[in-house]
């Protein structure tokens, strides 16, 4: 277990009254890609919220044996977690490059410049509409800007809210490819939460199901595919 | 038409202050959505405490750079102790607390300083600048216009080039957002509550510069709304907006008080709150506002 | 935990209780009235605090139109600020009514109520597009604008301008006389007051003059009026259109949905504010006797707001502790001539606009529900009541 990066025990949450999350278990590993999967209001958002320290809760969540769950956002960040929530989160007043900027704030040294390039090879389009404001791009290229907003921050988890709500099937195909790129030759760690679940699990390693605040399955994200349930549920039979 | 350009360069004077004051409303209100009803009252004590440096001795400008650095330090503070703490979602109780600040603020500037006018020092060179048939254009108008641009300018430059204005522009865009990518909130709004004070004492230290004023704990009462309307005229989330908003409710001050046959003093004031009235109901977003400035 | 007493509603033990409590309350007032009803001071260390039915009867009259911001702010949770507008409104209206034409004080109010209301309702018309600090910010700069109307030249011969407008009336040249009918035994109760051994020495000396009953009776009928005007708004708030203004108070989603008319709730609940507001101005102008502009500003608004804040925002003795507190913080703030460690010097110029504004920051900060709703947790402490009905249901 020392190897684990991000290990969560017995995570309660609640909004006003109501308990989303009654106390899950799951984990994940360094260069993992990781996939929460279930219907809306399952509480994927709230797991995700948890971790970044938008909401607060009760059990344990350590980052690299370091528990984080009581810590604010600003601090979580600087640890080494980036959330890209649901909705892009972009700014939309702000110019592409200033977004990817803001995505920097943490850091202060001189490869931020490098790394905004590296970000436009990867998606050229956001090179081009760079002194745009971000509200003018459209759903994929806001999903580009976003993650590319949150890798900026150089981290080692990168936590992801349905990048594949809104955007059109070949745009969700062509993100998941990158994102499983970004995998491979950056070594980034992800967990992404989705509803999608045939794409999500054909470029994870291991997946969750999240039922009602409960984690109901989990497993090496091939063997899921081909669960019965998951078909039937998920899969569309 | 010499009555007009009259008219137009009295506009500049006034314009000029209420555009400085709507400016500071329109920083925290980006930050924060919160309108700041003591912000007058926090430009006033900023003036009276440049005046004070400058009875001890402090030459004229330097006074006016102290008070704003002054002035900005204890908004930060007011922020940090009473804003902080209240959800900005709801409102009622953050309108309670400036209107509380708003009280506090005069009532010492008036226990320490008594209500007798003192003389301000004066910030520009006086006498005419140009003459235009009639129309005399006073250097205190240009001063105290191009003072305007400046601070305009420098809010500019401060926003989009350092780190910092990056920093309260994103808080202003998306607020979760910005949490997310690290930025300190709470330093960055009080950030915004410090800029807004200095821009605000300078306001009243140019307003209270004018050699036919003087200065005692109730300038300000009046240019506050004068100022709000300006502000929301130019649209509550526009810089620029506040100093056309501020400009325009200028001249209809110099316009008002000409054509209209009634005690003109207080017809300025009514006029302002009927612009009001009407920006609010039929255009938020004023000016150069973005839509997204919330009514509900 | 705290003794726990539980009384059924309807029963003869309840309404004997109920008795009791009014009886006593309306005991404590006629003792405090002829206790003040002459010029009555508390002499702290070496000053002096007024404490007679001149400021009382101030105080029931910021009362009621705080009562009035209950409604609409506490109960319908809109905020409006501008009652110094209704307040200066149905002063001004029943001094011209009693100045010019003779009509009593009380009648004054068939005009006011209903001008108010209906000036209330219409004014209220922005809210139903504006709402939060929008609407605190347009109703504001509504009350900065009273004493500029009322100073309107075009308006002189109602409003006498700038100097105001006295109660004196124009026929007789003299003011109205608040005569107590003759069946009522003051002078009795005063000299049965004052022969109690110990005590009877603050009820004063000899009989009541002509001024301390005029004074009197001011005061009996200006509680009576507010006292209706407190009854009225408690059965307001537990009927229907109460509870749908308490719905839109709290999610104005879920009351639409629910079915309730947000727009009618809104705008009546705007009329009975300002149809409030001018009851109190009727009273505040009969007892002061003048009314004049800048008795009216918004700062009078700011006033207001702070009784509300410090008395308890959503509550019915909120406002009651709330007009005390504006009757008496500000001109007892200034009677503070000395305290012994504070040089002097200090204590000159604005105190009791300090003190509220301090009252309005330290309330919100650490009593949201002002001294009302901590008063309640305090008695809560000693006894808690529980109401139930006769089957056992709370």
């Amino acid at each position: 277990m020392t190897n684990t990066l991000l290990e969560v025990d017995e995570l309660t949450a609640t909004y006003g009254q109501i308990e989303v999350l009654h106390g899950i278990k799951f984990h994940v590993q360094p260069n993992e890609i990781v996939v929460i999967l279930g219907a809306n209001g399952a509480g994927k958002t709230t797991t995700l919220r948890a971790i970044s320290g938008m909401v607060g809760t009760t059990g344990s969540i350590a980052f690299n044996g370091d528990s984080i769950i009581d810590l604010e956002p600003d601090y979580i960040v600087r640890k080494g977690i980036a959330h890209v929530p649901q909705g892009r989160g972009t700014f939309p007043e702000l110019t592409v490059e200033e977004n990817l900027r803001v995505g920097a704030f943490i850091r202060s040294d001189n490869e931020i410049k490098a790394d905004l390039d590296s970000c436009y090879e990867t998606y050229p389009v956001l090179y081009e509409r760079r002194m745009q404001s971000a509200g003018s791009l459209s759903g994929g290229e806001q999903q580009m800007l976003a993650v590319s907003r949150a890798l900026m921050s150089k981290p080692e988890l990168l936590l992801l809210d349905e990048p594949s709500l809104g955007l059109a099937p070949q745009i969700v195909e062509g993100l998941f490819e990158r994102f499983k790129k970004m995998n491979q030759e950056l070594g980034t760690t992800m967990l992404i939460v989705e509803q999608n679940a045939q794409i999500a699990l054909a470029m994870a390693d291991r997946g969750y199901v999240l039922e009602s605040g409960e984690i109901a399955v989990e497993g090496e994200a091939n063997l899921l595919v081909n669960d019965d349930a998951i078909r039937k549920a998920y899969l569309g039979g | 038409m010499d009555l007009f350009l009259q008219r137009l360069f009295d506009a500049l004077t006034n314009g000029s202050t209420y555009a400085l004051i709507a400016v500071a409303m329109v920083l925290i209100f980006k930050a924060t959505t919160l309108i700041n009803f003591a912000q007058g009252e926090q430009a006033m004590l900023g003036a009276f405490i440049v005046l004070q440096l400058w009875k001890w001795g402090i030459p004229m400008w330097g006074a006016v750079v102290i008070g704003m650095i002054f002035s900005g330090i204890l908004a930060a503070c007011l922020e940090r102790t009473f804003i902080r703490k209240f959800d900005p979602a709801d409102h009622l109780p953050l309108v309670i607390i400036t209107l509380g600040l708003f009280l506090v603020i005069n009532a010492v500037a008036a226990i320490i300083w008594r209500f007798d006018p003192l003389s301000f020092p004066q910030l520009f060179p006086s006498g005419k600048a140009v003459t235009i048939g009639n129309a005399r254009l006073s250097w205190y108008s240009i001063f105290a216009f191009g003072s305007c641009l400046l601070v305009l300018f420098i809010l500019q430059t401060l926003l989009t080039k350092t780190k910092i204005g990056l920093a309260f522009r994103a808080v202003s865009s998306n607020l979760e957002s910005s949490r997310l990518c690290g930025i300190k909130i709470g330093q960055t709004l009080q950030f915004g509550w410090a800029l807004a004070a200095a821009a605000g004492t300078l306001g009243a230290s140019i307003y209270a510069a004018n050699p036919v004023l003087q200065i005692e704990p109730t300038i300000m009462l009046r240019a506050l709304i004068f100022s709000i309307t300006a502000a929301a005229l130019g649209g509550l989330d526009s810089l620029w907006g506040a100093l056309l908003g501020g400009l325009t409710i200028g001249f209809v001050q110099s316009v008002v008080v000409q054509y209209i046959p009634f005690i003109p003093n207080e017809m300025t004031l009514a006029a302002a709150v009927v612009v009001l009235l009407i920006v609010l109901t039929f255009r938020p977003s004023g000016f150069l506002g973005t839509k997204t400035v919330e009514m509900v | 935990m705290a003794p726990k007493i539980t009384l059924t509603k309807d029963t003869p033990q309840y309404r004997n209780l109920r008795a009791l409590m009014w009886i006593s309350i309306v005991l404590f007032f006629l003792l405090v009235a002829f206790a003040y009803v002459d010029v009555g001071s508390i002499a702290i260390g070496s000053n002096k605090y007024n404490l007679s039915l001149i400021r009382l009867n101030k105080a029931i009259a910021y009362s009621v139109a705080i009562l009035g911001l209950q409604v609409v702010v506490g109960y319908t949770g809109q905020i409006a600020l501008g009652q110094s507008f209704f307040f200066g409104m149905g002063a001004y209206i029943s001094a011209w009514l009693v100045a010019d034409h003779s009509w009593p004080f009380l009648l004054t109010l068939l005009i006011v109520i209903p001008g108010c209301f209906l000036i209330g309702m219409i004014l209220g018309l922005p809210a139903l597009r504006i709402r939060g600090l929008y609407l605190a910010l347009l109703t504001l700069g509504l009350a900065a604008l009273f004493p500029t109307i009322v100073k309107l030249d075009s308006l002189y011969e109602y409003t006498g301008g700038a100097g105001g407008k006295l109660t004196t009336n124009k026929v007789t040249g003299s003011q109205y006389k608040f005569a107590p009918p003759s069946w009522l035994p003051l002078d009795e109760i005063a000299q049965a007051l004052q022969n109690i051994p110990l005590v009877g020495g603050y009820f004063g000396d000899g009989p009541l003059s002509n001024r301390e009953e005029s004074r009197m009776w001011k005061f009996i009928l200006f509680s009576l009026v507010a006292a209706l005007c407190f009854w009225l708004i408690s059965n307001l708030i537990k009927s229907k259109p109460g509870r749908a203004m308490r719905a839109v108070r709290d999610n104005e989603t879920s009351a639409a949905v629910s079915g309730v008319n947000l727009a009618m709730t809104k705008t009546i609940s705007f009329g009975i504010a300002s149809a409030l507001g001018g009851i109190g101005g009727m009273i505040y102008v009969a007892e002061v006797g003048i009314a004049s502009p800048d008795d009216f500003s918004s700062l009078v608004a700011i006033y207001l707001i702070v009784g509300l804040v410090v008395g308890g925002v959503g509550t019915l003795s909120g406002a009651v502790i709330g007009g005390l507190v504006y009757a008496l913080i500000p001109d007892w703030a200034s009677s503070t001539q000395s305290i012994s460690f504070v040089p002097q010097r200090w204590l000159q110029g604005p105190t009791g606009s300090l003190i509220l504004g301090l009252l309005l920051i330290i309330l919100t900060l650490f009593m949201p529900g002002g001294i009302s709703t901590a008063a309640k947790k305090v008695k809560n402490r000693f006894v808690t009541i529980q109401m139930q009905n006769k089957s056992g249901i709370v």
